[in-house]
């Protein structure tokens, strides 16, 4: 298999660790990462990720704050494996550079209707949510 | 007089009683208010977040709406959580636990997008709001995922 510039393979793992980096404290609470987090940006509907698991924790949030902060505080990470986001009938690919970047595609899409498309994607984003583990920074 | 001090003391009870119910009354409506205040201060407090964090830019047409749905939400409901979705519409979750909640989304043109889990059983929707009446398949959305909500809508 293909190595990456990062030296990780290609195809992304089912069982790899991916990282997504919270920015605000609205995006969890005690309980649980919420399902906001997950939602894919408008423009690009991808949802960005790193595959990087918990530790080493300095790496982790060194990676946070240079790619993934723009300007924005890092509260913390939610970790979920790769067969879930692909179990929630969505893909996960390599997306380098930055070293070790992933992004989350296929999400639900609607023609002219956008809340049609939101509810869809809530959908989904919620089961991510609740396979994913908090970390806070 | 006798029957006649006892009709006095009966009225006086009476009164006595409609007035310790006016006053428990008020004081529940008080701390129900309270409670939608906090929510909507714990709104502007995200509001406040997103100004100062130099997070994406929030809809604040999203905000003002999300205010109209706190204050149409019957008071036997639990209050949302807060968040901000990607394109800066607010988010309304109710959570119970990791299987079980109910997600909103309010854009600005008061359409209500939202989905849910609840153990195995999952869905999505879209409904309008008027900004007075919430539609009844939401209200029933979250008092499924709420057991405290479930158990006030059934006896009401």
């Amino acid at each position: 298999m293909e190595s990456l510039p990062s030296g990780l393979p290609e195809i992304v793992a089912d069982e790899e660790d991916l990282a997504r980096f919270l920015t605000s404290s609205s995006q969890y609470n005690s309980k649980m990462v919420k399902p906001s987090a997950f939602l894919p940006e408008p423009l690009s509907c991808e949802t960005s990720v790193f595959r990087h698991g918990r530790e080493p924790s300095a790496a982790l949030w060194q990676m946070a704050i240079h790619y993934a902060a723009q300007g924005r505080n890092i509260h913390g990470a939610a970790f979920l494996k790769a067969r879930f986001v692909r179990n929630a009938a969505l893909a996960v690919i390599a997306a380098e550079p930055p070293p070790k970047h992933a992004a989350i595609r296929n999400w639900p899409r609607v023609e002219n209707d956008r809340e049609l498309q939101r509810a869809k994607q809530k959908e989904v984003a919620i089961l991510l949510a609740s396979s994913a583990e908090l970390f806070k920074k | 007089m006798a029957n006649g001090s006892n009709a006095v003391s009966r009225e006086a009870y009476a009164l006595q009683e409609n007035a310790a119910n006016v006053v428990r009354l008020v004081e529940q409506s008080r701390a129900l208010f309270g409670a939608k205040q906090d929510a909507i201060a714990h709104l502007c407090s995200l509001v406040n977040e997103y100004q100062t964090e130099g997070n994406e830019a929030l809809d604040y047409s999203s905000v003002a709406v999300t205010e109209q749905f706190l204050r149409a939400l019957p008071d036997e409901l639990p209050l949302p959580e807060f968040s901000v979705e990607p394109d800066g519409v607010i988010s309304l979750d109710w959570i119970e636990s990791r299987h079980r909640l109910f997600s909103l989304g309010i854009s600005p043109n008061s359409r209500l997008a939202y989905a849910w889990l609840d153990g195995t059983d999952q869905g999505h929707g879209v409904a309008r709001f008027d900004g007075q009446q919430i539609p009844k398949r939401i209200l029933d959305g979250i008092a499924a995922i709420s057991k405290n909500g479930i158990a006030t809508l059934r006896a009401a």
